[in-house]
Order: C-alpha cells, then structure tokens, then sequence
C-alpha cells in the first residue's frame, strides 16, 4: 500500500484500536485501516465508516467447509465440490450454499458477521502494535452485507472483557491457537456422559488440527466459552492439548526413522540368493524395530516433557511395554522368535542373525523365514502401540500411518519376492524329482518282468 | 498467494510419501510420480517449481530425465534435486553433468530436506515460464 495514501498512523498504546475505528465511523471514511501487532495483522475495509470485509494475516485461516462436516452441517463429498468451485473462497463457497439452498442467507451474513467481530475482539485485546489508516480501499471480494462500527464493537468488547474475565477466573494456559485432540484410551460412548450438543461439537472438532479460534468461529460461539468446554473436556480426560513444535519433532524422527530403513531395504534387494535376501530382510526388521523402540523412548508418552529420564527407567519403560508381546507371539506363533531378547531396550536378534552356523539348507531358509513373519508382525505391533500412544488419533497419526503403510507395502513386496522365488525352486525341484521318478518306476517295471 | 509446487519423482512408496507430508507441513504442494516417463509427463502438465528427482528409476533413470528437462527450453529453469543412496564422488559428478542443481543423499533427514527444498523455493514465481500464468486457474483447481 502507497506512503502517501496513508492519512493517520500510531501507537496502539497511545490511541486504542476502539477509539480509532469509532473515530473513522464518525467521519464516515472510505479505506483500510491496518493493525499490526507481533506476527498478526489485521486489515480492516471500511466504506463511508461502515466494515465492509476484514482480513487476518499471520493466524492460520481455517478451511470452514472442512469444519461444517465434522459437524455434520455439510456432506464431505458437498463440501468437495464447493472447494473446488470457490477456489478455496470461503465467502464465495457460503455464497455458493446459500445459492443451492444449503445455508439460509441470514445464516450466511450471521457468520461473516461473527468473523468480523471475532477478529476485531481478539485485536482489542492487542496492547502492543501500531496502526496505520489508508484512504486506499483494498478490493477484498466480499458477500457481507455492511456493518455498523458500533455494534460491531458493542459484540467484540463483550467478547473480549469475557475472555478477560475467564482468564482471570479461570488462569488457564489455553490461547486461541491451541490445538486439542481425542484421547486414544477414550473408546466409551460420549453420549452417557451427559454432553450438551456444543460439548459434542467441541470434541468432534477436536481432531488435533484446529485450533480455538477456528473452532469458535465454526461454532459462531466466543473464544472464551470454547476455552471453558475445552477445560472441562479435559478434566473428563476426552481430549488434550496438541503441542505443535514437540508434534513436528516426533513426526521428523519418525520419518527419518522409515526413510533409514527403507534405504537399508533397498541396498540389501540386490542380494544373490534367498538365503541373503531373507537375513537381509530380518536384519532391516530388526533395525527398524530398534529405531522405533530408540524414537519411543524419546516421544512415549509417560516419558516425554520430564527432561533427563533415566536411561535405565526408559528401558524399563521398553521392555514392559514391549517384552510381553513378543513372548506371547514367540509362544502361540513364532517359535523363533524365543531366540530373541530385549537388552538395554534393544531387541537383540543375534541368535538369529548367527543360525547359519548351526543349522544348514532348507531347515536353515525355513527358520529364517519364521523369522521375517514374525518379525513383520512384531513390528507393526511396535507401530501401532508406539502411535496409539505418541499421536493418537490426530492428523500427524493419520499422515504418519500412510507413511507406514507404504513402508510396510515395501515390506511385503520383499517377501512376496522371496515366496515366488521359493516356490520356483520347489517347482524345479518337483520337476527334476518327476524326471528321475519314472526312470525308476521303469526300472522297477523292467525287474518285475525279469522276475 | 499461490503456493509452490514440488514433483517428487521415487519409485518407492514410502520416499513419495515422506517428502509429500515432510512438505505439505511446510505448505508446499506436492505431487508425486513413480517412474520417468510419468516425471516428463508431470512436468509439462504442472510446471513444478522444483523437481526432486531419484537416480534409479524404472524405465528411464534420474540422469536421462534431468538431461531431457535441461535440454527444454521452457523447463530448464527449473531447480532439479537429485535423490540417490550412492554417495560417490562420481555419481554427483554425473548428476551435476546431467544438469541436476543439487545433490540429496539418501536416508536424508527432514529437516535438511525442508532446507534445501526452501532454499530453491525462494523466488520461483519469478522463475516460473510465461505459459505458467495461463495455466494458474487450472492448477489452483487442481490442488
């Protein structure tokens, strides 16, 4: 935006963001009026000191037509369509529903209406920051009808002094970006505890993608009231709080975790025989279990956000949490898998890994292959505990179990190779034993005639 | 504002899908082929703003595709980063003699690949071919 189309500037510490807007209402200005303060802005359009269109930069803008399905205003495949028309638009995507008769027009202007008020009552909050009044009206394409600054600022200081007066109240940590997500262990029926229907929305909502402020707006209810059902959602242990940097971390050591294995899986295809190509495939498990079980004493659950935790508690950790399992398949499935044991939180396949030396030929292949199935499903039992408990049912658990599904597609391919591979050897051997077999039948029939 | 696209060219399905939700996360857009006939076809159809290219590929491998990219006079511009497990000398040497802008070793790490993705990402609506802008509509309809 052009210097010179800029008429008024300044502090917000020494003119708040009420009085410059009732200031510009008054005089019945035409321009935007822009509100910085730290990574936030806010750019407000006015015409002849109406608000025609608000815009918030620096707060991620929610997708409102993902939220309408979660709660169950909107069909996902409806949804899809209008995301494709608007171009991502959300006005122009409520337009296109009050068109086809999805939402009422009243519905329409209701939310755009909440939106503004919403943003302008989470700026009156801003202490810090500066402002900037340009006679230039940025053209931001718009279905609101105009609003009138007063009330919109009667709605957005009620908004803000009950956020004030819940924060005070209640002393929560909770913002408006914070991110919550359903509880992996809740697996009862929500409804026999007694939920209202905006507790119910609320928690479906919930899905570790978006935060407060998207969940108000979808909702059209005060951030502060969200704060208050969030609290007691997590007081009834149905959800927590998301911690985005921790989250990214996890998802980074993860995925350089299944990268890792993934190359050691593809160096060791080249192998010459079935013999190698399966220890190839056992000692790529092992060392992918390893790196899960390494990457779940960091992340586990109990473990995480205490600082330094004992090496020796963290094993402890490990192999309670892991130790039963295996034995229970090592005993009900995999006999081989007894040969293997859990030390310093590692699981130690040596024995395995060393067979050759005791037993030779097909015993041999077939130990080694016991081994890769039982390995195969150690591992995805590894996965499945370890994301369960580090990101349960949350957007990254979701990307991260494509991830391993796609590893685990690599996996198995592996092993189908080797199983054609097998049955082409058993094939030839039938075929060379069927080749000698009725010589020697002949033989025989040539003796019987002798006799 | 639009946003970047990178074609993420892998024939193992879990290297496609690490980068894809590594970038996404980054608010790159990513689309992702398996093998070199699909990467020439994907890049004239979407004109990525970058390409990240593995070296052994079926069909047609890595270095044949780069060569081809760079001998296009609308495509040649675009920054390509080669993927490849071998961490020779020589085998850089061949990918930087293909043409390929950067060399990526793999298991490589997430965040050096957000880094070094981010680091060709700075100016590539500048780079970006006339025909691009023409093609704008149909692309944002697409992501």
């Amino acid at each position: 935006m052009d210097q010179q189309d800029r008429i008024m500037d300044g502090d917000l510490q020494t003119l708040g963001l009420q009085s410059i807007l009732k200031m510009l209402a008054l005089s019945g200005k035409t321009g935007t009026l822009l509100v910085h303060s730290g990574p936030e802005t806010l750019s407000i359009s006015l015409r002849k000191g109406q608000v025609v269109a608000l815009r918030e930069e620096g707060v991620p803008q929610p997708d409102l037509l993902s939220m309408l399905c979660l709660i169950n205003r909107l069909d996902p495949p409806r949804a899809q369509a209008l995301r494709e028309m608007s171009h991502g638009n959300t006005q122009v995507a409520l337009a296109l529903m009050v068109e086809r008769n999805w939402m009422s027009a009243a519905e329409m202007q209701q939310r755009l209406e909440f939106a503004v008020t919403q943003s302008i009552g989470h700026a009156l909050r801003w202490v810090d920051g500066r402002f900037a009044f340009h006679r230039q009206l940025v053209t931001m394409e718009s279905k609101m009808q105009p609003l009138d600054v007063d009330s919109v600022l009667l709605e957005a200081l009620r908004q803000a002094d009950e956020w004030e007066e819940m924060a005070g109240e209640m002393g929560t940590q909770l913002t408006r970006t914070t991110v919550a997500r359903w509880l992996p262990e809740v697996n009862k029926d929500v409804r026999t505890l007694g939920l209202s229907q905006e507790y119910i929305e609320v928690l479906c909502l919930s899905n570790g993608e978006l935060p407060l402020q998207a969940m108000a707006l979808v909702l059209m209810s005060p951030e502060s009231r969200i704060v208050r059902i969030m609290t007691r959602l997590l007081e009834f242990r149905l959800i927590e709080v998301v911690d985005p940097i921790l989250e990214r971390e996890l998802q980074q050591d993860l995925s350089n975790i299944i990268i890792k294995c993934q190359h050691i899986l593809a160096q060791r295809q080249q192998s010459s025989n079935a013999e190698q190509h399966l220890l190839g495939l056992i000692s790529t498990l092992a060392e992918c279990i390893n790196g899960l079980l390494i990457h779940h004493g960091r992340y586990a659950k109990s473990l995480r956000g205490r600082g330094q935790v004992p090496t020796s508690e963290i094993i402890h950790y490990l192999e309670r949490r892991f130790a039963q399992p295996l034995q229970l398949m090592a005993r009900n499935q995999y006999p081989i898998l007894e040969t293997t044991n859990f030390v310093n939180g590692q699981l130690d396949c040596t024995d395995i890994l060393t067979l050759n030396k005791l037993v030779k030929g097909e015993k041999l292949a077939e130990f080694y292959w016991e081994a890769v199935q039982g390995l195969t499903v150690f591992l995805r039992e590894i996965f499945s505990t370890l994301l369960r408990d580090e990101v349960g049912n949350s957007h990254t658990g979701r990307q991260l179990d494509l991830v391993w599904r796609a590893f685990l597609t690599e996996i198995e391919q592996e092993i189908q190779k080797y199983q054609i591979e097998r049955a082409y050897q058993h094939t030839r051997l039938a075929r060379s034993r069927d080749r000698t077999q009725p010589q020697q039948a002949l033989r025989v029939g040539i003796v019987q005639n002798w006799k | 504002m639009d946003i970047p696209t990178v074609l993420v060219v892998d024939d193992s399905p879990t290297v496609r899908k690490i980068v894809q939700m590594t970038l996404q996360r980054e608010y790159i857009r990513v689309i992702t082929v398996s093998d070199g006939l699909s990467a020439l076809s994907a890049v004239a159809d979407e004109i990525p703003a970058l390409i990240l290219l593995d070296i052994q590929l079926p069909r047609m491998d890595g270095y044949y595709i780069c060569h081809i990219i760079r001998k296009n006079l609308q495509f040649r511009q675009i920054p390509i980063i080669m993927l490849s497990g071998k961490d020779g000398l020589f085998d850089k040497m061949r990918g930087r003699l293909a043409g390929s802008t950067e060399y990526l070793t793999k298991p490589f790490d997430s965040e050096e690949l957000i880094q070094t993705v981010k680091k060709y990402l700075v100016d590539w609506q500048e780079r970006m071919p006339p025909q691009y802008e023409a093609m704008r509509p149909r692309l944002r309809r697409r992501g």
